[in-house]
């Protein structure tokens, strides 16, 4: 092995370190812009901004663009259905992370 | 190559009719979509019903399935016959399904490859001249160890990607890429590697790498946002007297905890920014659990019922109402 001679990538964390633009984030996740200000209008995503050109995308914005083009593409769900989709996995998320704080076995299964 | 019955598969009767696998396959879709169900083969199922329902709704690619007979069980081996599609024209090649999914090689053999999805901002792009775009982000998901999430890892990772060749075939490249993970990423994070993606068009640029970390499972640590949990077992005496144990960190290292008397199961002791470290560390919590040693040996019971003379103990008192 020549570890010396390897250059190591550095990445960046995106949850922390990232704010995208709606252009960025259009091209991130394969979203059209048009789809992402939709999505913005029904609060499936929060950007800091106050007009699309002003918008910042933080936080899990990237992933949960990314749920949401998958779930209103593969299962056909319109913006309100999405919204209430993603809510229900926000909840379904945290009840799981109830479930690792009390340390129940049965989260080792999901 | 084995036989796939798409029937089967869908769960619905040879005879059913548009609406009926229709219906069926959005249940299915619903009920196994990655996105909402996390089990280990829920996104295997949801290619399999994908895959199904493309051959299904489609009433040509359907007549041709259903042309094969129905003597066809499900995994046995498979060789289309010789022009088994024979008079039959298909409008659409391409893949319907979804999840950006590959199809099963029994589907190629009978249908072909799909399309090769394109993303990003444009659909079809043209190398044509004086256009500028940058490259197509690609994402892919790394499993590492918590300990690399506390300590900053260098990590040598390989990943599978899917590339068209001239005449249309897709084959999977290997690319390997030497990573530096930083110190403090947490779970469901992506990481942004700067011109790892696809290549650009004109002086456009490659696109950049996307990778979702998540980690190993662990036995040991439960892991939730930044904070990090430790069952912690103690014998019953220690519970009771107090003591100092070791107790490992995920970074590696240990720390002496000491447990005051009297501690009750189910206790949770904070050990404050030994989590997951950032600018705002996570912390780690060491919970107690109280393991009872069964008694055995006449020794072992007499130490037992000398327990039970020396404490007026009913652990059932509001049982009583």
């Amino acid at each position: 092995m020549t570890q010396a001679n390897i250059t190591w990538i550095e990445g960046v964390i995106v949850e922390t370190e990232i704010h995208m633009s709606i252009v960025e984030l259009s091209q991130a996740a394969s979203a059209s812009e048009d789809l992402i200000m939709d999505w913005v209008s029904e609060g499936v995503l929060s950007p800091s901004g106050s007009s699309p050109q002003d918008w910042r995308f933080g936080g899990d914005s990237l992933s949960r663009t990314k749920t949401a083009l998958r779930l209103s593409r593969d299962l056909e769900i319109n913006t309100p259905g999405l919204a209430l989709a993603l809510q229900l996995l926000d909840q379904i998320s945290n009840l799981k992370a109830q479930l690792i704080r009390i340390g129940n076995n049965s989260t080792e299964k999901s | 190559m084995k036989f796939q019955d798409y029937y089967e598969t869908l769960g619905v009767a040879r005879t059913a009719t548009e609406a009926e696998i229709k219906s069926a396959y959005r249940k299915l879709a619903r009920k196994y979509h990655p996105d909402v169900n996390k089990e280990k083969d829920a996104e295997e199922r949801f290619k399999e019903v994908g895959e199904a329902y493309a051959v299904l709704k489609d009433t040509e690619k359907r007549a041709a399935y259903d042309q094969m007979g129905s003597n066809w069980k499900s995994g046995q081996d498979f060789t289309p016959p010789p022009n088994w599609n024979e008079g039959f024209e298909f409008s659409d090649g391409g893949f319907g399904g979804s999840y950006e999914g590959d199809q099963s090689e029994f589907f190629e053999s009978l249908f072909g490859r799909g399309k090769h999805r394109q993303g990003g901002r444009g659909g079809h792009r043209h190398p044509d001249q004086g256009m500028h775009f940058k490259g197509q982000d690609h994402h892919a998901k790394i499993l590492i160890d918590l300990a690399d999430a506390y300590n900053g890892a260098k990590r040598t990772i390989t990943l599978h990607m899917p590339t068209l060749d001239a005449s249309g075939h897709v084959s999977t490249q290997e690319r390997k890429l030497d990573v530096s993970i930083p110190k403090g990423i947490k779970a469901g994070q992506n990481l942004r590697l700067g011109g790892q993606g696809g290549p650009g068009i004109g002086d456009g640029g490659a696109g950049d790498l996307y990778l979702e970390i998540n980690f190993h499972p662990n036995p040991i640590y439960r892991v939730d946002g930044k904070d990090v949990y430790l069952d912690l077992p103690l014998a019953p005496w220690e519970a009771a007297l107090g003591t100092t144990v070791k107790v490992p960190t995920p970074s590696g290292s240990s720390l002496e905890l000491t447990i005051p008397a009297n501690t009750t199961a189910g206790r949770k002791m904070r050990l404050k920014g030994k989590g997951i470290p950032s600018k705002e560390p996570g912390d780690l919590y060491v919970v107690t659990i109280i393991l009872t040693p069964s008694a055995n040996t006449e020794a072992q019971k007499e130490a037992y019922q000398a327990f039970e003379k020396a404490f007026e103990f009913n652990p059932r008192t509001h049982l009583k109402g």
